[in-house]
């Protein structure tokens, strides 16, 4: 009996396609991201946040 | 060390546009208070439906919808632009790229904020969640949107850092995604200034809805949020991020996963079953990359822990991670189906929902701003006691909330399931399982107000911070140039992406659209799939309207239109929900709530006159009810003129209404109502009412499973 419409998708390779893709896309950037040749370049990058630069206040009212 | 260490060139010198990050900070403080104050007026009400006062403006279905709008796009979204604008501009060390946009952008999303509050509690939306702005104000968002990207990404192109740091990838996303997830689902046809119908219907419309609903809450109330956790932690605690590459791990897995697990809100519904089985499998795998960035912004206070006892700002920073985890460890596992069909449409729903937006984003906002605003109004916080009184206050308020509703939640799953040997429910009358859990109600608002009285600490806190503030200065900064010094040597492809934030938003934007596009295409092809059923039949131009006023008085949020195949729901409600039930319904009106029974199938439980007395006084009917009166819709005459015009809307829309019945319209509905009035006559109700809009009510509630439940069960009266 169709009592569950729009089971009936005859499609079940587009879930397991995604799913590959998803995986595959995993695995190359935790490579790429977990290279050895990158940990320097990550430890500078997080330094980021940290560097203001400043060079001098000035106020307002002056 | 900086990567300007390296650099070569000339340096400039700039400022940064702090005004409008301190405008953004006083709104959302402002319309902090405002969210919380409407989530603990609704609190109350459930526990005690008097609170309403009868005002039609102040009942739940109307207040709800505004305090979870408020929470959402008031409250975290003017927090989000006050960080990002503070960050983004540190971080890439230029000026926001136009003062003028940054305005437009600030009052614009402060004008829609104020539609919102002129609207929702006026009855004038569209009636699904999350997203119940009307058409006008939908077209202002995607403006003032917009206008916000613009801004964002012209100061990336003016930057003067050339890497782009992991907190603005997770901005990127939110701008991207946000903008997708608003246009798809916001797609309706206007009726008038104040009305539209949703292009899509029923099943498609759950789809849409959902995937939009979850992930207003990934991309507007979690990534963006993650992307000021990796800015404001390490700067809060001064050290970098525990592990960048963590970082850039969970950006990705983040993005792509979170994209596909809206489906999890459908569980058990007539949505396709691998549709089903794929968000509930998304939505499990979310427990990496959310665990992966807690343990992050956790393992950065490594060495600093003492700062969580000392300093206000890491202490909310902290908690809210914490909340996080827990939140992000509770989400996947209501989603997996065995728990979901316990947990879907109990209070256990809200206490999850609440432990994020408190737990996550009302403490992620506190740190926040403890860090922003002595820095910005160039002072000392007034007091840290004030500060760790509100932490305890929340942090108290919040657990109380969050357990109240557990034990509600499973209250209230265990009453509606239990059958006994016969197969009869033990507790056949719904309003039983609503009176156990009353108490729990009362527990919930005691709590939210906890919450609500930190707020007003916090409050109180930094209007004393910024009124003691006296010297105003402007700080300026110096950094190189962006040019070719900036760019590292034999930089790697992934490298140079970093530095090409377009090329890097459209990978973005491609990752979420994948998962988007498996999960609604399909769907939006559903008519080539959908069993039609011949007993389904158009709504007559009566219960039409009757529909609108369902929605205008949010019935929704209390009522599921959805009987989900288990055996408790069946011999409660009736015959499992089918797809093709739903294909007239723009916009479906399922719910993702029961604190009153589903009516799915009321059509013809009960007569009239149980109608009419149970608007007009719940109570007559049904000891114990906590649902409000709804008195002025026996005074609000009927607008039949108004009907045509919403026919021809849903004519369009694919609704086989013929230009006949259109042209008939206005007295095919006087003549159904008069039908109704006349038998509530009968019983002594005055005949004037066949003029009132509680007739058109009654005919719509009265409509609800009647067709469906005319098709018999085997076999089925099919056709493609």
């Amino acid at each position: 009996m169709k009592q569950q419409a729009l089971q009936h998708f005859d499609m079940p390779w587009l879930p397991v396609s995604a799913l590959i893709l998803f995986v595959i896309c995993f695995i190359i950037y935790f490579w790429w991201t977990y290279r050895s040749q990158n940990k320097n370049f990550f430890q500078q990058m997080a330094e980021i946040p940290l560097v203001d630069e400043v060079k001098h206040k000035r106020n307002l009212y002056e | 060390m900086s990567s300007n260490q390296m650099r070569t060139g000339k340096p400039e010198t700039f400022t940064y546009d702090d005004e409008i990050v301190k405008k953004f900070v006083i709104a959302t403080l402002l319309w902090g208070a405002v969210a919380l104050l409407l989530g603990v007026t609704i609190a109350f009400q459930l526990a005690e439906w008097r609170f309403n006062f009868e005002i039609p403006w102040l009942t739940f279905g109307r207040l709800r919808p505004l305090h979870t709008n408020a929470a959402i796009f008031a409250f975290c979204g003017n927090a989000i632009f006050a960080g990002i604008y503070y960050s983004h501009q540190r971080l890439l060390k230029s000026r926001l790229f136009s003062d003028v946009l940054s305005k437009v952008h600030f009052w614009g999303w402060q004008l829609i904020i104020v539609s919102a509050a002129l609207t929702l509690p006026f009855g004038i939306t569209t009636g699904k969640e999350y997203a119940e702005l009307e058409w006008p104000i939908d077209i202002l968002i995607t403006v003032i949107w917009v206008v916000f990207a613009v801004n964002f990404f012209g100061t990336i192109i003016r930057r003067r850092e050339r890497h782009i740091y992991v907190a603005i990838w997770f901005y990127i996303a939110t701008i991207i995604t946000v903008a997708v997830l608003h246009i798809v689902n916001s797609l309706e046809f206007p009726v008038s200034f104040t009305k539209s119908y949703s292009l899509y219907a029923g099943v498609q419309d759950a789809l849409v809805q959902w995937w939009y609903g979850h992930n207003a809450v990934a991309f507007f109330l979690t990534t963006p949020f993650l992307g000021l956790m990796y800015y404001f932690i390490p700067k809060a605690v001064n050290r970098p991020v525990y592990s960048y590459r963590l970082s850039i791990i969970h950006f990705w897995s983040l993005v792509f996963i979170y994209i596909w697990a809206g489906p999890h809100h459908l569980l058990y519904t007539t949505l396709p079953e691998w549709a089903q089985t794929l968000g509930m499998v998304f939505s499990v795998m979310l427990w990496m990359p959310s665990w992966g960035g807690m343990i992050n912004g956790l393992m950065t206070l490594r060495g600093v822990w003492n700062k969580v006892r000392t300093e206000p700002s890491v202490r909310f920073m902290a908690t809210a991670v914490t909340f996080y985890g827990m939140a992000t460890f509770e989400g996947p596992l209501l989603s997996i189906k065995s728990v979901n069909a316990i947990a879907h449409f109990t209070d256990w729903i809200p206490g999850h929902v609440h432990s994020g937006t408190i737990g996550w984003n009302y403490m992620l906002i506190s740190g926040i701003l403890f860090y922003l605003v002595p820095k910005l109004w160039n002072t000392e916080l007034y007091s840290k006691k004030l500060a760790h009184q509100q932490f305890w206050l929340a942090t108290f308020g919040l657990v109380l909330y969050i357990v109240s509703m557990w034990v509600a939640g499973i209250t209230q799953s265990l009453m509606w399931r239990a059958m006994d040997d016969a197969g009869r429910l033990i507790y056949p009358n719904f309003i039983e399982t609503v009176i156990k859990i009353v108490p729990m109600y009362w527990v919930r608002a005691i709590g939210g107000t906890s919450v609500l009285i930190s707020f007003i600490i916090m409050m109180y806190n930094f209007y004393r911070t910024i009124k003691q503030a006296s010297v105003k200065e402007e700080t300026i900064y110096e950094a190189y140039a962006l040019d070719a010094s900036s760019i590292e040597a034999h930089a790697s492809a992934h490298r140079k992406l970093e530095g090409v934030p377009m090329i890097f938003s459209v990978l973005s934007l491609i990752a979420i659209l994948v998962g988007s596009g498996i999960e609604i295409i399909p769907s939006l092809l559903a008519d080539k799939y959908i069993v039609k059923v011949s007993a389904i039949k158009p709504y007559t131009p009566l219960e039409l309207h009757g529909r609108d006023i369902y929605i205008k008085e949010g019935c929704y949020t209390c009522h599921s239109q959805t009987v989900r195949p288990m055996a408790h729901e069946v011999v409660r409600y009736g015959k499992a929900s089918n797809a093709a039930e739903f294909v007239y319904d723009h916009p479906f009106q399922w719910g993702s709530k029961r604190t009153g029974p589903d009516l799915a199938r009321a059509g013809g439980k009960y007569p009239h006159m149980w109608h009419y007395k149970h608007f007009w006084d719940p109570r007559e009917m049904t000891a114990g009810s906590i649902m409000p009166r709804y008195h002025w819709l026996f005074d609000q005459k009927l607008p039949y003129t108004g009907i045509p015009a919403k026919m021809r809307v849903m004519q369009k829309l694919g609704v086989p209404y013929t230009d006949q019945q259109i042209a008939s319209s206005i007295d095919d509905a006087k003549a159904q109502a008069k039908t109704i009035a006349d038998e509530l006559a009968q019983s002594g109700v005055p005949a004037k009412l066949a003029e009132m809009e509680i007739v058109s009510l009654i005919a719509y509630i009265q409509r609800l499973g009647i067709d469906y439940g005319s098709v018999p069960d085997e076999p089925a009266q099919e056709e493609k």
